[in-house]
């Protein structure tokens, strides 16, 4: 039995997005026969969040809510999961100029896994890193498709995993509602807890999935006629 | 390595502008370049009858106030460039054509994050919008960027 | 007329197909006294030298944008745009096409409320400037 997971999203309690989980989870819902999306995993930046209690809200929509994290370091914005009490110790999640490789390898042997996000994106992607520091160890998998990703992004992450052979994820990084969903990444196995997902991540049994709409660009005479 | 600065700047209240009145004119201009039809924006007839009883400007004529030199002396520029990088506005009451409008600002937060561009220092500013009744008529985060 | 019983999560707004020309983004510019040190908005040289693409359209005039097309929905019913969020993901740049979409994606019956997502979008379907929406229906 697969499970498709969004491993990559934003709540109200990141400083930037004003989406409340409830209406995240009745989106996938309403959105059901376009993002067939079984679970979520928040990913609020900078932070370990804690808050709230979804237990209901997952029964009530049947879908899975998973905490993780998405932090800044020396190789660009990457998402932790498996965060623990071992993790917050270690690492101050506010700092945006954390090491990568420190990142990595200590999470990794507190448990976790480190996944870094939209490789392909100037400055907080680790692409753009690659190109004038050495390669980092011990990464397992990169995220391949990013919800919000501009033209050539998505691509450069490509190249990368192409390259160095990185197992690839997707996440939709959504910071509104209607956007959730949007990437996800496909599991072979059957997730039910951040233990499951830390081990499949590990597995390497997945693939990204993008559920984007293909639109049309606005023709250049519709464009003219509203002027 | 968080961003420094001195906590003190945090929630002081740094001025509260002279009144600007709200000039029927303005307002009408403020349509036209936003190419607003709305009669109770455009249409004092259409506009007795709508919900405020007169013309009112559009909700987002209110983040046109601006703050005096003053609060840009003594809030910290962390770059030499900064932009513009979001609002989070709640409009409270509509404002009118004849309003006498005061800003009055603080510095709610100041922290730091990486994007496409670089690094940056956000320093939140909050503003609120009274007319001369002493109402609130909309408080503003703005949120402005500084590149490092 | 719009009303609050009348509405769906999932209704969309829009999408508002615009082109903002330079002539109107100067208008803008100029209303709002951003002449001197604010070049990038009245001028494409000056945009360059700053590192842009061209003239771009100030965030405030991407606010004023997004709101509209809310309160084009709205139109003379009685309800209010009570709240309006704002991120200026990527520069908006004038004489291109650009699309204004808008979601309902939450309602509050006690508060008599509705939640809308709202985005600017490019030729390229690229997101410019996302925002939420806070609408209040009165009785």
């Amino acid at each position: 039995m697969s499970t498709i997971l969004d491993l990559h999203t934003h709540s109200e309690a990141s400083e930037d997005s004003r989406a409340p989980v409830e209406a995240y989870l009745n989106w996938i819902k309403l959105r059901a026969a376009e993002r067939p999306v079984d679970g979520i995993v928040l990913t609020e930046h900078r932070q370990f969040n804690r808050g709230g209690d979804y237990r209901a809200l997952e029964d009530k929509f049947g879908t899975l809510v998973l905490r993780a994290s998405e932090v800044e370091t020396n190789y660009g914005h990457m998402l932790v999961f498996g965060v623990n009490d071992d993790m917050v110790k270690r690492f101050d999640f506010a700092d945006v100029h954390l090491d990568a490789q420190t990142l990595i390898n200590e999470v990794a042997r507190m448990g976790g896994i480190v996944v870094p996000c939209h490789p392909g994106r100037p400055n907080i992607g680790m692409y753009e890193h690659y190109q004038n520091k050495p390669p980092l160890e011990n990464v397992v998998a990169v995220e391949a498709l990013n919800g919000g990703s501009r033209k050539g992004e998505d691509e450069r992450s490509a190249e990368l995993i192409a390259k160095y052979g990185f197992a690839a994820t997707g996440g939709s990084d959504s910071h509104l509602v209607s956007l959730i969903g949007l990437c996800a990444t496909k599991f072979s196995a059957y997730i039910k807890t951040i233990e499951d997902l830390v081990n499949e991540l590990k597995a390497r049994n997945y693939e990204p999935v993008d559920f984007r709409p293909r639109r049309k660009a606005v023709p250049h005479a519709v464009a003219m006629e509203s002027r | 390595m968080a961003v420094e600065y001195d906590p003190a700047l945090i929630n002081k209240v740094f001025e509260v502008t002279d009144p600007v009145e709200v000039k029927a004119d303005k307002i009408k201009r403020y349509c036209a370049a936003l190419r607003e039809t709305n009669p109770i924006y455009t249409d004092e007839e259409a506009a007795k009858k709508g919900p405020y009883g007169g013309i009112v400007a559009p909700p987002s004529f209110a983040v046109t106030f601006r703050n005096g030199r003053h609060f840009f002396e003594n809030v910290p520029r962390f770059g030499r460039r900064g932009f513009d990088a979001g609002k989070d506005v709640e409009f409270v009451a509509p404002i009118r054509p004849g309003d006498k409008v005061t800003l009055t600002s603080h510095v709610k937060e100041i922290f730091e994050k990486t994007g496409r561009t670089g690094t940056m220092v956000f320093v939140v500013i909050r503003s609120t919008l009274k007319n001369q009744k002493d109402e609130v008529l909309a408080h503003i985060d703005h949120r402005f960027m500084n590149r490092t | 007329m719009t009303k609050f019983d009348q509405i769906n999560i999932g209704d969309t707004l829009g999408p508002l197909e615009l082109f903002v020309s330079k002539d109107q983004c100067r208008a803008y510019a100029k209303l709002m006294g951003m002449g001197e040190g604010a070049g990038r908005f009245t001028d494409d040289e000056a945009a360059k030298k700053e590192g842009l693409p061209g003239m771009i359209l100030p965030g405030n005039m991407s606010l004023g944008l997004l709101s509209k097309l809310v309160t084009d929905w709205i139109g003379s019913s009685n309800a209010w745009l009570k709240q309006m969020s704002t991120t200026y993901r990527v520069p908006v740049q004038p004489d291109h096409a650009i699309t204004i979409h808008g979601f309902i994606t939450n309602k509050n019956p006690a508060e008599q409320t509705a939640e809308i997502d709202v985005w600017m979008e490019n030729e390229e379907a690229e997101r410019l400037v996302t925002g939420t929406a806070t609408v209040e229906f009165r009785k």
